[in-house]
């Protein structure tokens, strides 16, 4: 067991465990820009639970971009593709699930560069030239859309993790019910409806849990393209973490603000992995240790 | 009692006409699938289009010029090709009449773009001053990070964090998918848990970690995290392949006198060579992406990434050349979509397993 | 024997490592590290410290000395200076601090409380071959406490440019155009005066912007709110000071611009490119920015325009202003950023860094960095090079020194700096009013700066 397991517990343990436990000690200290520790203190803490204005608004801002997010990009939109994709034959569907593959498997920062590029406000802008050429008057998404903005780029990019999962779990739904649906007159809408997302539920619950979390915890791409909006329109919870500790200096109240974002998300894990029945679809192994 | 008559003879049905409607009626749904498709591709494709563009004639700045030509050549073209390529039956005939297509549209191409095309963008590959170019003054002394060695760090980086992954996961989800050991459901609980672990804002406690243990501002530190903020994924991924992969395979190796060990190497490890592929690839792209805990594990040592050089050339406090950015770019975003074109069959494979039946 | 056996083997031993131990060293290379950001603006900051090296081991040879030194260069990929310091400290707490570096001017209050910054003091009045020359404003920036504590790099004027053709198009007379300079210098041109003018341009369709700014945290809108009245330090108590009352003024005169179509709402979101291609292509009427602006994009054909690259032809096109004053009667403003070199005192080489630096001090190597990046030099000496009088805006910058101030150094200011601007981008983007955004200065300042700021309803 030791081989097997072993490397990955040390890892995971040395680089999240740890590190947790570290943080934990670190909200209770008064480590500023100089990283030195001076003293012990609950000013942190405190500051986070009863003296922090822009907090409510980063919490409000937080949930709106991962229900929308979630709802909109990384559930509906990957199975919408997922199903499309292999409506088609092979190998047109292959090539368009490998064109919405292409923004997860760019780098971050060419990404977030070329998003800059599509929505400068200008008449740089992409976007602004294509509505031009439509006759429409020119937008700043960054302004004045600004959490659409975020949601959508960061969509793109979580669309592509679902999709991934959902192909291949529609691919090995067994063909006959398909056959037994359609000769039975179902429509195409009413196959999807009562074959095939009956038959994905486990891989659409793992998905909800696995990005819900992502998306909670993920602030790299909205730091690059919008870096938390114009004011703090567009700032994260996990953004604002990073801003404070780093942008700041002030690495202990970043590490007070870090551990109410674990708490958070574990939370919302263990309330999810509930909801799902998590643990009713996990698959029985085969050999019993005693 | 009387009934009424049933219409026994009734019209014959024309099969031949329903089966024709319903052929068009599917023909037409698909071509609508695609054409629903392609447009909501070119929102994808376009952009990176336009960076390859620039990359090649853009002067200071990201000028739209070439992308609209390049577009208005290709898209019509690209067209045409699909409509020959689905009328013309005979083999020999349809590839002559892409090949002329094809021809047709890259001398239209050289045309209308040719004039704009230039190298200068790509001097970075052969002088690091970039600078040069733009002031007319160029450091005595001091070096400009040169694209070679920021490349070859993120080789280095990308590869052996790759190679960790796939042996630390392959061994986790091998071992968790074929023994219940007690604590089990709390284990693969955990590990979807840990994906909620804000790693990047856990990034002060690992500095301070590194810096103790010794492994600060080392390439090893770097790859050592990377590698574990990789492993809750990979760890589910692999185990959804060896649940895939019969019980009976394994145990008729052991019946056959193989011993554990033997069997897992030479009979089930050929099942997941798949997952194995894919974890590689998904951990190779995120550790040739990473930008942040390169950023702030290396100190002082000038062990710059792509990332990094990147980011450098995109921000400067005073003005930009974006032309230069963009073959940056395109030189940075190449070798992704290079292994990912290459791969790309083999990820769509992937599947987190889990459910019987 | 045994004790033969022993003293034999002690013997042959002693020998052997006396053999083996190195002949005495004829020459003893030391070798400075210098950190500096990777700058493709100003590549000779760290340079001319690679090259005072030369002269350095030519006076030690001379002097008889064996040491001969070496600087190696480590260039950080921050993306600004606050950043790069943020960096340093960093670097500095894990023991691999750098033995010279560049800085921002405002960062040298945090590095000398940390331990990081030499007290220069005597040093400079042990070099005066060096430093007797360099202008007297610019030691105000490297002070800490009273004693020096950097030695300044460059400086810099800002300004706001305004185009004169625009002025023309909309029918202003010559002599109106050319007083503008002199207006504001008396005070009698005032910050609304400016607002107003702006309009007029804009209304009158000859600009399609106003007024545009920098769209990042940085010194430039300092000077706005220091024309308004706004001091940063209070001098006796050494803290950090937020005059409420001054503050509204400036954020107002922001928040008039906005709402009145002179400045964009979305200015701080634009890109650099944006900006100052907006300004080449005369689309925008102001630009407030600094010299370097010149042969950065807006001498010769950069950024989409052609413009004159000659003094003559350029003044008439474009003309330079302080920040006006608030009222008619009072004074404009101006604020500078010197970039500094600073020598770490743990360094075991602090004293070869600190030498170092003298040498980078000589014209001969600032001119070089303040040529070719449009910096104003550090010493009077340089003004009378002819390199120096060959870039001749250096020369038309130097009268606008006169009126410069700086940013307090203090540890704390970097921070105070960007809640400003996160205030300033509330007020012109619409989502604060300026009331709101003095509370919201107030609320994030006393939270971040705690005991390091006095805010104070107003100064007069």
């Amino acid at each position: 067991m030791a081989l097997f397991l072993g490397p990955a517990c040390l890892l995971l343990f040395l680089c999240f465990l740890a590190p947790v436990v570290v943080d934990v000690l670190l909200a209770f200290t008064d480590m500023g820009r100089n990283l030195r520790i001076t003293r012990f203190t609950t000013e942190n803490v405190e500051r986070l639970l009863t003296g922090d204005r822009r907090l409510p608004g980063v919490l409000a801002v937080t949930g709106i971009y991962v229900l929308g997010t979630l709802a909109i990009f990384n559930l509906t939109f990957a199975l919408v593709l997922a199903l499309v994709t292999t409506a088609m034959p092979t190998s047109a569907g292959a090539f368009f699930r490998a064109v919405w593959l292409l923004p997860r498997m760019s780098p971050s920062v060419v990404y977030a560069l070329l998003w800059g590029w599509v929505v400068a406000p200008t008449d740089y802008g992409l976007l602004n030239q294509t509505l031009q050429a439509l006759g429409l008057p020119p937008i700043d998404l960054k302004s004045d859309a600004p959490v659409a903005l975020i949601i959508v780029a960061n969509g793109f990019i979580g669309a592509s993790f679902g999709m991934i999962i959902f192909t291949s779990a529609i691919r090995s739904i067994p063909e006959h019910l398909f056959w037994a649906a359609q000769v039975d007159g179902a429509s195409r809408l009413a196959i999807v409806r009562h074959v095939t997302l009956p038959a994905i539920r486990w891989q659409i619950s793992f998905v909800t849990i696995y990005q819900a979390l992502s998306l909670l915890v993920s602030f790299e791409y909205i730091w690059l393209i919008t870096d938390g909006g114009p004011f703090y329109d567009t700032t994260v919870y996990a953004l604002y973490v990073y801003q404070r500790a780093f942008n700041n200096g002030q690495y202990a109240y970043g590490a007070a603000l870090a551990l109410g974002l674990v708490l958070i998300g574990i939370t919302a894990a263990l309330i999810l992995w509930r909801l799902m029945d998590m643990r009713a679809l996990l698959q029985r192994p085969r050999i019993e240790v005693t | 009692m009387s009934t009424a008559a049933l219409p026994l003879a009734e019209a014959p049905v024309d099969w031949q006409a329903l089966a024709a409607r319903a052929r068009l009626r599917r023909r037409l749904s698909t071509a609508f699938l695609y054409l629903a498709m392609t447009l909501g591709a070119l929102p994808v494709l376009v952009p990176y289009l336009w960076l390859v563009t620039v990359a090649f004639s853009g002067r200071t700045g990201a000028s739209t010029l070439v992308l609209w030509r390049t577009l208005a050549v290709i898209l019509p073209a690209l067209v045409l090709a699909s409509i020959v390529g689905m009328a013309i039956e005979d083999q020999r005939r349809r590839r002559r009449a892409l090949l002329l297509i094809g021809g047709a549209a890259l001398a239209l191409l050289a045309i209308v773009t040719g004039p704009y095309l230039h190298l200068n963008n790509w001097r970075f590959l052969w002088n690091p001053d970039v600078a040069d170019a733009l002031k007319g003054a160029s450091g005595v002394g001091t070096k400009f990070p040169s694209v070679w060695s920021a490349f070859f760090n993120s080789l280095a980086i990308a590869g052996a964090q790759m190679a960790l992954v796939v042996v630390v996961s392959t061994l986790a989800g091998y071992y968790i998918s074929r023994f219940a050991f007690s604590g089990r459901p709390l284990f693969l609980q955990g590990l979807l848990v840990l994906h909620a672990f804000p790693a990047m804002t856990l990034i002060i406690p690992i500095f301070l970690m590194m810096y103790w243990v010794g492994l600060q501002d080392t390439l090893l530190g770097v790859v050592l995290v990377i590698t574990a903020l990789e492993l809750p994924f990979a760890i589910f991924v692999m185990k959804g392949f060896f649940d895939a992969v019969p019980w009976e395979i394994e145990m008729s190796a052991m019946t056959d006198g193989a011993s554990r060990r033997q069997a897992f190497l030479h009979v089930v490890l050929p099942q997941v060579k798949v997952g194995m592929l894919a974890i590689a690839i998904f951990a190779f792209l995120r550790g040739w992406e990473e930008y942040v805990f390169v950023r702030t594990l290396l100190v002082a040592k000038e062990n710059w990434t792509m990332s990094l050089y990147l980011f450098w050339t995109i921000t400067d406090v005073m003005g930009v050349d974006y032309a230069l950015v963009s073959a940056v770019g395109v030189f940075y975003v190449l070798p992704s979509v290079v292994l990912y074109t290459f791969t790309q069959k083999y990820l769509t494979q992937m599947t987190i397993g889990g459910i019987k039946g | 024997m045994n004790c033969l056996k022993l003293s034999v083997a002690a013997l042959t031993f002693a020998t052997a490592a006396g053999l083996a131990a190195p002949p005495p060293a004829s020459a003893e290379e030391v070798t400075v590290k210098l950190w500096s950001r990777a700058d493709r603006s100003g590549p000779l900051r760290a340079g001319n410290i690679v090259a005072a090296a030369e002269p350095l081991n030519a006076a030690l040879k001379a002097a008889g000395s064996d040491k001969t030194v070496k600087v190696e260069v480590f260039e950080g990929p921050a993306t600004g200076y606050d950043q790069d310091a943020l960096d340093m400290l960093k670097a500095f707490s894990v023991g691999q601090g750098p033995d010279v570096y560049v800085a921002a001017h405002e960062w040298v209050g945090e590095f000398a409380n940390s331990g990081y910054a030499m007290n220069l003091e005597d040093f400079v009045a042990a070099n005066p071959w060096a430093f007797a020359d360099v202008i007297p404003v610019l030691w105000e920036a490297t002070r800490h406490q009273g004693q020096i504590h950097a030695i300044p790099q460059d400086s810099e004027i800002r300004m706001f440019f305004y185009n004169k053709d625009m002025l023309r198009k909309i029918g202003k007379d010559e002599a109106f155009i050319e007083s503008l300079p002199e207006l504001v210098d008396q005070g009698e041109f005032t910050m609304t005066d400016l607002s107003n003018l702006a309009k007029e341009v804009v209304d009158q369709g000859a600009a399609e912007m106003g007024i545009i700014h920098r769209p990042n945290t940085g010194p430039d809108y300092l000077m706005t709110f220091a024309a308004f009245g706004v001091r940063y330090l209070d001098e006796e108590t050494g803290q950090l000071l937020l005059p409420k009352a001054e503050i509204q003024a400036g954020l107002e005169w922001f928040d008039w611009n906005a709402r009145n179509g002179v400045t964009p709402e979305n200015n701080t979101a634009m890109s650099w490119d944006e900006i100052q291609a907006a300004f080449k292509q005369e689309k925008a009427f102001i630009f407030h920015q600094g010299v370097w602006a010149l042969p950065e994009f807006q001498l010769g054909d950069a950024k989409g325009a052609v413009w004159p690259t000659d003094e003559e032809g350029y003044f008439n096109k474009i003309g330079w202003i302080h920040a006006p004053a608030p009222e008619k009667g009072g004074e404009p403003a101006n604020l500078s950023h010197p970039i500094v070199y600073v020598v770490n005192p743990q360094s075991p080489n602090a004293d070869l860094a600190a030498m170092l630096v003298a040498f980078a001090t000589l014209p001969y190597y600032n001119t070089q960095h303040a040529v070719g990046t449009a910096h104003t030099g550090v010493t009077y000496g340089q003004a009378s090079m002819p390199a120096y009088k060959e870039a001749w805006y250096l020369g038309a910058a130097g009268p606008l020194l006169a009126r410069s101030t700086f940013m307090p150094n203090h540890p704390d200011f970097a921070r105070y700096n960007g809640i400003l601007f996160k205030g300033l981008q509330g007020v012109e983007t619409g989502r604060l009013t300026p009331e709101e955004a003095v509370d919201f200065l107030e609320d994030e300042m006393t939270n971040e700066l705690g005991d390091a700021l006095k805010v104070v309803d107003g100064l007069s």
